[in-house]
């Protein structure tokens, strides 16, 4: 059996899939981005062949902001092709390839497909963390709750806030006020998701949308931002079957086309 | 109010702020001419352009010319370079890239005027760069906005022409009084170097820059050769000395150019690999040292192709079609050169400007075009939508990216272009 290997240097985490032949998903992991991202890298690529029994990678594709300087990889690819690639793998049953929006740690991209999963366009967010996991973070920070419960709080929310602000800064003394108001903890976090919901809806140009929206990144696993988004479009929103995992899984696909 | 400054003393404040304006310019323009030659292939006779960029940028000289010539400063390629040599002068086009003078034009304009115009404010408000201060007059065409302001601007400080440009070009009415402007223009330059226009002097003139047409045809013919014959960010190099080069120089240099590519040519010895993605940059003007983009697409693996910007061949391409031989009838051709082949989009109709790049897309192979937008500058940005429709229908990717005088971007810049790349790459041919 031949397996491939993909790692994803994003900004918060360090993601690593690995994948055979078939495009079947062997394992995946996740390590927090230090300041050795290639020793971090070759550690967690260990750790997945070991915990299922696998002595040799075939290829290592890198993507994310620290591909340029993994070197354990032997080549790498932009992140934008990376999703495009991932969600053949990934995308649930029924998708139609469209629309696919990454909510990462520092960015967030939407990348336009064709119906062969072929990349069209994409857009990303300006230098500038509206809209991204690191919002959601800081907001979890000040509600005193982590970012695994942000989703799933917010969805008891019976009327949510306004947050106006799409600046991190200023959205965070928005919501430091209305805790000082005494409003509702899942009042606000319903808010935030629509503010998120909001800003990258902006970003969707939808005369260039043809199929389905696909989310991606670690702000998928979401289930309120998801709810949030399906509002804001008024239609089903599909999420990747391992979305935080979506970029390294492109990647090693990507180094399976390469290696036949 | 020029002596006035020459009398005023500078304190020592403002002698530490110009020592440190030399030294940060000065590492900018080295930074990036540092990076023009570290990629492959470049030709040797490439190298008195890169020098004449050196020259102004690194060594802050004045540019070269006989003695006793003077300098008129040119904002946009309306200003003919033709009148300005047939009396006696040199025109320098000071449209600027530079981020050190933006630091400081910053201050002085609003937030959101375009970086070029407030990189010449700055270099006009330090007052350290030569060829900016040794000039003898300002012609500023009224385009767009900034440029506008600019033009008041430059006018309470020192000698400026401003030259009315018809948005309305098609209008017999209108092109009449751009050829007023003309006359108006020639009046000024007399004033400034008491030379008037006369026939000969237009026409000599004339055949000079006929000259260095016949060149760059040559070497617009040699950067269509597929595979690659010389990179982009090598031509835009050469289009941007033409702003600072002596013409006859420029032509010479250029044909020397052009004999070393038509023996690589011959030799077969391609600047790049044949399968790398063919890339077109157009829209806000690329003016080193601000070559970010530029340098970016060929590190990231692109063909810079092609370019259709104010700082390429626009402006220079077309030549007048004298029909009438007298000042007056050259007048006319050069009024009408000016303006009606120009695709500079402050122009209310500009729709040349989509079939010039469709005809770059079928000359130059091009698969993919990127579209540069300067923040602030909105007449680029405005055409950008129709630019994207008509590529949609010949099935080219475009992207837009926005960018500033700064280094800050390079990485969001970076991944854009990348990705693009990639784009074309894998996309297969979606033809």
């Amino acid at each position: 059996m031949s397996v491939y290997a993909g790692l994803d240097g994003g900004s918060t985490y360090l993601k690593a899939a690995l994948i055979d032949h078939t495009g079947k998903v062997l394992n995946t992991g996740v390590k927090s981005t230090g300041i050795d991202n290639n020793g971090a890298a070759k550690v967690l690529l260990e750790q997945l062949c070991r915990d299922i029994g696998v002595s040799r990678i075939d290829y290592t594709m890198a993507t994310g902001y620290s591909r340029k300087i993994l070197e354990v990889a032997d080549d790498d690819v932009s992140e934008i092709t990376a999703h495009a690639y991932g969600v053949r793998i990934t995308a649930p049953q029924g998708y139609r390839p469209g629309l696919i929006v990454d909510i990462g740690g520092q960015d967030s991209k939407v990348i336009y497909l064709d119906d062969q999963y072929r990349v069209k366009n994409f857009s990303m967010n300006d230098k500038c963390a509206a809209g991204t996991g690191k919002f959601m973070e800081v907001i979890a920070q000040i509600l005193e709750t982590t970012i695994d419960q942000v989703g799933p709080i917010s969805l008891e929310s019976t009327a949510p806030c306004d947050i106006n602000s799409t600046c991190v800064v200023f959205a965070q003394s928005e919501v430091i006020s209305l805790v000082a108001r005494k409003y509702d903890r899942r009042d606000i976090l319903a808010g935030m998701h629509a503010s998120m919901a909001r800003r990258i809806v902006k970003m969707i140009r939808k005369n260039e949308m043809g199929g389905d929206i696909l989310m991606t990144g670690g702000g998928a696993m979401n289930i309120g931002l998801r709810r949030a988004f399906e509002d804001e479009l008024m239609r089903d929103v599909y999420v990747a079957t391992h979305p935080q995992f979506n970029g390294a899984i492109g990647a090693a696909l990507i180094a399976s086309e390469r290696r036949s | 109010m020029n002596e006035n400054l020459n009398i005023t003393p500078m304190n020592s404040a403002q002698v530490r702020q110009q020592e440190r304006f030399d030294r940060k310019g000065t590492a900018v323009a080295e930074k990036m001419l540092r990076q023009i030659r570290e990629l492959s292939h470049m030709p040797e006779t490439l190298n008195p352009f890169l020098e004449t960029l050196e020259s102004i940028f690194s060594r802050r000289e004045d540019a070269l010319r006989p003695a006793g010539v003077p300098t008129v400063g040119t904002y946009c390629v309306m200003v003919p370079p033709e009148m300005i040599y047939a009396q006696g002068a040199m025109p320098v086009k000071l449209c600027s890239g530079s981020y050190t003078a933006f630091g400081i034009g910053n201050d002085i304009s609003p937030r959101d005027a375009c970086p070029l115009v407030k990189a010449v404010m700055g270099f006009e408000e330090i007052d350290a760069m030569p060829v900016y201060q040794n000039c003898s007059l300002m012609a500023v065409p009224v385009t767009c906005d900034c440029k506008k302001k600019l033009a008041g601007w430059l006018q309470k400080r020192r000698p400026t022409a401003v030259l009315h440009i018809p948005a309305n070009r098609d209008q017999d009415e209108d092109m009449e009084s751009f050829v007023g402007e003309l006359y108006r223009f020639s009046e000024t330059l007399e004033q400034v170097t008491g030379i008037p226009l006369t026939y000969k002097s237009l026409a000599d003139a004339c055949c000079m820059t006929a000259d260095a047409q016949y060149q760059l045809s040559r070497f617009i013919n040699l950067r269509r050769k597929h595979p690659l014959i010389i990179r982009g960010s090598f031509s835009m190099s050469v289009m941007n000395a033409l702003s600072y080069t002596w013409l006859p120089d420029w032509t010479k240099q250029l044909s020397d150019l052009n004999d070393e590519l038509e023996n690589l040519a011959k030799q077969k010895e391609m600047a790049v690999k044949e399968n790398q993605p063919r890339i077109l940059l157009t829209g806000s003007p690329v003016i080193f040292p601000n070559f970010k983009i530029p340098l970016l697409i060929e590190s990231m693996g692109g063909l810079l192709a092609a370019d259709e910007t104010c700082m390429g061949e626009r402006g220079f391409y077309d030549p007048p079609a004298i029909v009438d031989r007298t000042v007056d009838g050259m007048l006319r051709a050069l009024s009408n050169r000016a303006t009606r082949p120009c695709t500079c989009p402050t122009f209310a109709d500009n729709q040349r400007r989509i079939y010039r790049i469709r005809q770059l897309i079928k000359d130059y192979r091009i698969q993919g075009v990127i579209y540069h937008v300067l923040r602030g500058c909105l007449v680029y940005d405005y055409e950008y939508r129709q630019l994207e429709e008509e590529m949609d229908r010949l099935g080219i990717p475009v992207i837009r990216v926005e960018t500033d005088y700064n280094e800050e971007d390079v990485e969001q810049l970076r991944i854009r272009v990348e990705a693009f790349i990639e784009l074309i790459k894998y996309g297969g041919n979606r033809s």
